[in-house]
C-alpha cells in the first residue's frame, strides 16, 4: 500500500486548515465583505467535514441554508448599509489584547480538559447510513414531532417580528 | 459494514469542484496571459454609456429589497423539514400528513401577516 | 479499494481531533465577539460559534451511530436562520437611527 496514512486523514487536516484559517480570517480582515467570504469557506470546509462524518443530508442543508442563504443576507445588509469600506474605529491595544488572552485561556481550558477524557471508541458496527435523509425523517417526524412544530411557531415569530421591526417608518 | 455509503460515493462531486474551480483558474491565468495589455485611465474606468462614471458602484440601494431577502431566509428554511418528509411520505401515512400540515398552516399565518401588513407590495 | 482509499473518518480520526477542532473554532468565534466592534461582525462570530457546536453534534452522532444529533442540528439551523433575520431587521433599523453599527456607540442607546 503506498498511503501509509488513509487519504481521508489527510482530508480532515486539510479541511479543519482551511475552516481554522479562514474563521480566524473572518475576525482579523478589516472589510466586512471579506469577513463574509471567508465565513463562507469556513462553512464549506464544516460541510467537507460533514461528508467525512457520513451526514450527507446535512452537508447539503448546510450549504444550502448557511452559506445560501444566511450568508447571503449577511452580504446583503453590508451592502444595504455600504459597509464596504473600513468605517470601524479601532478599540484601543488594551481592549485587543485582553480579547486574546481570553481567547487563548478558553481554548487552553477547553483542551486542558479534554486532556483527561477517555477517547470514545467507535460504535460497532459501523452504521453508515445515519446520516440518509430517510433515516433522519423518521427520526424527526416520530422521535422529535413536537420540537419540530414548536419550531414552526418561532418561524412565525420570526416572520412576525422581521415584519414588525422592518416596516416601521422613520419620522 | 456496509461499503455502499462511504465518503468515497462523493468523489465524482469533488472532482466537479476541482474541474469548476480549474476551469475559472484556467481561463483567467489565460487571458491574463495571452491578451495585449494597453492600459489608459480611460480604458481602466468604469463603463458607464459614454458618460464619466461618478461616485462609487456600490450605492447603498432601497430598504424594501431587505425585507425581501429577510422572508425569503426563513421560508428557505423550511426546506429542511419538508425533504425529509417527502422522502418518507408514504411511511408516515396519514399522520404525516397532519404533522406537515399543522407545520405548514402555522406558517401560512406568517404568510397571511406578511401580506396583511402589505410588507411584500412595492409602493413607493 | 474504495473503503481503502477513502474510509469514513470516523473511522481513523478519533473523536478528539472533533472536539479539538470545534474547541478551536468556538474560541475563535468568541475571540472575534470580544475583538471587534463592528456588530455585523459579531453577528458572523456568533454564527461561527452555532456551526462549532453543530460539527462537534454531528460528529458525536456519527460516533454513536446515533440520528438524534443530527435532527438537532436541523433545529439549530431553524433558530440560527430566526436570529439572524430578526437580529439583522433590528441592526438595519439601529443604523437608520443612529448612522453607524458601532457597538460602544449602541451603549449609550439608553440615554
Amino acid at each position: 500500500m503506498l498511503l501509509n496514512i488513509p487519504l481521508t486523514q489527510y482530508l480532515f487536516y486539510f479541511l479543519s486548515f482551511v475552516a481554522l484559517l479562514c474563521g480566524l480570517m473572518v475576525v482579523f480582515s478589516k472589510n466586512p465583505v471579506h469577513s463574509v467570504l471567508y465565513l463562507v469557506l469556513t462553512f464549506f470546509a464544516i460541510a467537507g467535514h460533514y461528508i467525512l462524518l457520513n451526514a450527507q443530508f446535512l452537508a447539503i442543508v448546510h450549504i444550502v441554508v448557511y452559506a445560501g442563504a444566511i450568508m447571503v443576507l449577511f452580504l446583503f445588509v453590508i451592502m444595504l448599509l455600504n459597509l464596504n469600506h473600513d468605517s470601524e474605529p479601532h478599540k484601543n491595544m488594551l481592549l485587543k489584547g485582553a480579547a486574546v488572552l481570553a481567547g487563548g485561556l478558553l481554548l487552553m481550558v477547553l483542551t486542558g480538559s479534554l486532556k483527561g477524557a477517555e477517547t470514545l471508541a467507535m460504535h460497532q458496527p459501523l452504521n453508515t447510513q445515519v446520516g440518509l435523509i430517510k433515516n433522519l425523517g423518521t427520526v424527526l417526524f416520530k422521535d422529535f414531532l413536537f420540537p419540530f412544530e414548536i419550531s414552526s411557531i418561532l418561524l412565525l415569530g420570526a416572520m412576525v417580528g422581521a415584519v414588525m421591526i422592518g416596516k416601521k417608518e422613520i419620522k | 459494514m456496509n461499503a455502499s455509503n462511504t465518503p468515497f460515493d462523493y468523489f465524482p462531486l469533488i472532482l466537479m469542484f476541482i474541474v469548476a474551480a480549474g476551469f475559472v483558474v484556467f481561463t483567467m491565468v489565460v487571458t491574463h496571459w495571452l491578451g495585449p495589455k494597453r492600459k489608459t485611465k480611460i480604458k481602466l474606468d468604469t463603463f458607464e454609456c459614454g458618460i464619466e462614471s461618478k461616485g462609487n458602484a456600490r450605492v447603498p440601494f432601497s430598504i424594501k429589497y431587505f425585507l425581501v431577502a429577510i422572508l425569503f431566509v426563513l421560508f428557505d428554511v423550511e426546506v429542511i423539514f419538508m425533504y425529509p418528509w417527502a422522502v418518507n411520505f408514504k411511511e408516515l401515512g396519514a399522520l404525516g400528513i397532519i404533522e406537515m400540515f399543522s407545520f405548514i398552516a402555522l406558517l401560512l399565518v406568517g404568510f397571511y401577516y406578511i401580506i396583511a401588513k402589505k410588507a411584500l407590495t412595492w409602493e413607493d | 479499494m474504495n473503503n481503502i482509499l477513502l474510509q469514513s473518518s470516523i473511522q481513523v480520526i478519533p473523536i478528539n481531533w472533533y472536539i479539538l477542532l470545534s474547541a478551536a473554532l468556538f474560541t475563535i468565534g468568541a475571540l472575534g465577539v470580544m475583538f471587534r466592534r463592528n456588530a455585523i461582525i459579531i453577528f458572523m462570530c456568533i454564527e461561527l460559534m452555532l456551526n462549532a457546536v453543530n460539527l462537534l453534534l454531528v460528529a458525536f452522532s456519527s460516533f454513536h451511530s446515533d440520528a438524534a444529533g443530527q435532527v438537532f442540528v436541523f433545529f439549530i439551523m431553524a433558530v440560527a436562520a430566526a436570529e439572524v433575520a430578526v437580529g439583522l431587521a433590528i441592526l438595519t433599523m439601529i443604523y437608520r437611527n443612529v448612522k453607524s453599527i458601532d457597538i460602544d456607540l449602541l451603549g449609550n442607546l439608553k440615554n
